[in-house]
């Protein structure tokens, strides 16, 4: 007999993710991802001027907003041929990079630590102990006895106070937890020092870019930072020193805390390096180019296929044929009029809600494929392809955390094991450690061209008679993100988002081919029918963002998520 | 908003207040609170310890912009009873009245859990209102409905009454000029 578990969080309006399981002895034996809400995008944008995609856009979610403003200037700049001004890369560069180091340190200890952390459990801890262990993990200094008696007095006052309200959404107490106190000590302490840090990178976003969340210094050809090293009111030298000081500190925090804690939980929960594969095919793209055109970078793109990294295909430049001419969406399981599957710039996108059916329509989110092939986007994604080229910087901090966590564990890890629900939290903080090096260095590059008196920053252009086509990607946090744009005598006929959260949250294609999230479920344990955190902490590890683009407070104490389960 | 450093003071936790607008412009009423923001900061300046802010749908990113502050006031749309267009007040306790729920997507949560998360690290403000608005129609779509549009004046003058109570006064603008709410632009 199986039970069916929905996991399905309700709002007033409408739910974004739901995640439906199978489970059959103690064991997911099906699953199914559901996206719950319509996007739509293109509704909005056809026929306005393409130089306001990127301000819409960035709209679309309130958490990676960024992100879309990145991947639309990029495309509608593909579109018309342009090429931009090596300043406004590096300043775009040093924007996406400190963005996606917020991010992953947000999305680490304030989202999803609380899958493997049980904070009960850390006012057990022994104080000097917890200090020991993060003394010998890493030359952090704020992992004194002192800071841990601090971090459990807060914690024990706040329990008193009964105000442990945040942390009523972990399952603490779940038999799937398996911390000792200490490190559950030694994690709530980074989690309160973790706020702090990513406060730091989003505080470099917000100087580059006017404001945050949504920046205002993007342009189609360029960025709008004027550049005047004595000007106190444009980008000067006394701001270029401000940021280098943030993402040292920044680095300082990823490199010596972040890697260190992911290496450990890792190491403590062995078996969740076994679970959670699922889809083995990986697309990552290239970002932080080098030049004005976009054909060298600092991150590897690239797909790799049934997790071998012999099969590695690299994606090189912004003009990619390989990428470009192998992306489609089908929707034959989505909540769209037909059945077909396109080229993004083909799609004619027609909503047709009918109930949820596993065996037929069951989402809102398409089903992105490249080649015809399912594909996990994300860090582990792009981490794995840099393995696959020998990337320096990437290579060095995923053998830091496989050594780190095989010591700890006390038997041989290899890479091999990132395949896996864990390995996606490792390979996470293996490109934020690989990104605080290169934010720096592109910080640096930006302040020696303007030192050599370059301070371009737009190239000034014309929109062509007729139609052009273009594409823009971008490796975002949660993985790879490309709009896709028709352009027709200066307005836009057609615009397609596909993001990262599509190809892992997307359901069965024609082929019955499972999505990542639906394919990584299978085969994972459910201690508690009533508590499937397994469940969280799968979907978790890839960092799900299907839900910003809309959300209504609830405060009258209704239900904001709902399990159900059925037997 | 017109002043381009308040962002970035703002997160620096140098300012005592918040005036939040959140809320989706791409999806129908709940452009609300940033439409809101539009209408206070048209109409009013303030002294420099209040920031005026539209920060979308950050959910918990939003935390950074509570971190340091005294009080805020965030406009946005909820889940409650009653017509659309209705103004609904909440203080920080009742927001916090029922625990936040297990979430699937890291990113469904909010205020609730910015506020505690604030409150953890020792920071956050003690005096919380959300002026609230039942929307009519939440779909992808650009505008208020009628009933919601007519609400916005109401927000703005609550928020301007809730500035007036921390012993902030605001002071009209002269000459006015109309809000900026780029995204009705067509």
């Amino acid at each position: 007999m199986s039970t069916r578990i929905t996991v399905d969080p309700i709002t007033r309006i409408e739910g974004h993710l739901r995640i439906d399981v199978e489970v059959d002895g103690g064991r997911v034996k099906n699953s199914w991802s559901s996206g719950q809400m319509y996007r739509g995008i293109e509704t909005i944008l056809q026929g306005r001027d393409p130089r306001d995609a990127w301000v819409f856009t960035q709209r679309l979610c309130g958490v990676c907003t960024t992100v879309h403003a990145i991947a639309s200037v990029r495309a509608v700049e593909n579109a018309l041929g342009i090429e931009i001004p090596i300043n406004a890369q590096y300043i775009r560069n040093v924007i996406l990079a400190a963005h996606a180091l917020h991010d992953h340190m947000v999305h680490f200890y304030h989202l999803s630590a609380l899958d493997w952390v049980d904070v009960t459990s850390a006012l057990k801890a022994d104080p000097a102990k917890a200090a020991a262990l993060g003394e010998s993990l890493s030359p952090w200094p704020h992992n004194s006895k002192r800071e841990m008696e601090a971090v459990k007095d807060k914690l024990a006052s706040f329990v008193a106070g009964g105000q442990l309200g945040i942390f009523t959404n972990g399952y603490w107490g779940h038999p799937a937890m398996k911390l000792p106190p200490e490190v559950n000590l030694l994690a709530v302490a980074h989690y309160l020092q973790a706020l702090e840090y990513q406060f730091k990178a989003n505080k470099v976003v917000a100087i580059l870019g006017s404001k945050t969340p949504n920046i205002q210094n993007l342009a189609v050809g360029g960025v709008a930072n004027a550049i005047n090293l004595d000007n106190q009111a444009t980008l000067n030298m006394e701001k270029l020193f401000m940021m280098k000081d943030l993402l040292d500190e920044v680095a300082a925090f990823v490199q010596q805390v972040y890697v260190p804690d992911v290496a450990a939980i890792g190491a403590m929960y062995p078996e969740w390096l076994g679970y959670g594969s699922g889809v083995t095919n990986y697309l990552s793209v290239p970002d932080l180019p080098l030049d004005t055109k976009g054909t060298q970078f600092d991150l590897p793109g690239g797909t790799i296929v049934d997790g071998n990294l012999a099969t590695l295909k690299p994606i090189t430049s912004f003009q990619d044929a390989y990428f470009k001419d192998n992306v489609t969406e089908g929707i034959t399981h989505a909540w769209y009029d037909g059945d077909w599957d396109k080229h993004p710039w083909e799609e004619e996108t027609v909503p047709h809600y009918t109930e949820f059916d596993g065996d037929k329509k069951y989402s809102w989110v398409k089903a992105p494929r490249f080649e015809g092939r399912p594909m996990q986007v994300g860090p582990l994604a792009q981490v794995l392809v840099g393995y696959a080229t020998g990337h320096p910087i990437i290579k060095k901090y995923a053998d830091q955390v496989l050594n780190t966590a095989s010591a700890i564990a006390k038997v041989k890890l290899t890479p091999a094991v990132l395949h896996s629900t864990l390995g996606r939290h490792a390979a996470r903080a293996v490109r934020a450690a690989t990104l605080s090096e290169l934010a720096l260095k592109h910080l640096q590059l930006l302040t020696e061209n303007i030192g050599k008196g370059d301070v371009a920053i737009f190239t000034p252009w014309t929109y062509p008679a007729g139609e052009q086509r273009g594409f823009g990607f971008h490796e975002a946090p949660r993985g790879t993100l490309s709009h896709w744009v028709v352009i027709r005598d200066g307005k836009i006929v057609n615009y397609q988002a596909v993001v990262p959260s599509t190809w892992n949250a997307g359901p069965r294609d024609e082929k019955g081919q499972k999505g990542p999230y639906e394919a990584s479920l299978v085969g994972n344990p459910i201690a508690d029918t009533a508590k499937p955190l397994e469940v969280l902490r799968t979907v978790h590890s890839f960092d799900p963002c299907l839900a910003c683009a809309i959300h209504t407070l609830d405060v009258e104490g209704n239900e904001l998520s709902k399990i159900r389960t059925l037997t | 908003m017109s002043d381009e450093g308040r962002a970035e003071e703002g997160i620096e936790g140098q300012r005592r207040l918040a005036v939040i607008g959140l809320g989706n412009v791409l999806m129908g009423d709940d452009a609300f609170g940033p439409t809101v923001m539009g209408a206070v900061d048209a109409q009013y300046e303030f002294p420099p310890e209040v920031a005026v802010l539209d920060l979308g749908t950050p959910g918990l990113d939003l935390t950074p912009y509570l971190l340091g502050l005294d009080a805020a006031v965030i406009v946005d749309t909820v889940n409650a009873s009653g017509a659309a267009g209705t103004i609904v007040l909440y203080r920080r306790d009742e927001i916090l009245k029922t625990p936040p729920q297990p979430r699937l997507s890291p990113h469904d949560p909010g205020l609730k859990e910015a506020l505690l998360t604030v409150a953890f690290a020792g920071g956050g403000p003690r005096e919380v209102l959300l002026i609230g608005v039942v929307p009519g129609k939440v779909t992808t779509g650009i505008g208020l409905t009628a009933a919601v549009r007519a609400a916005v004046a109401e927000a703005a003058a609550e928020v301007v009454r809730e500035l007036a109570r921390l012993g902030v006064r605001a002071r009209s603008r002269s000459p006015q000029s109309p809000p900026d709410l780029w995204w009705e632009r067509p």
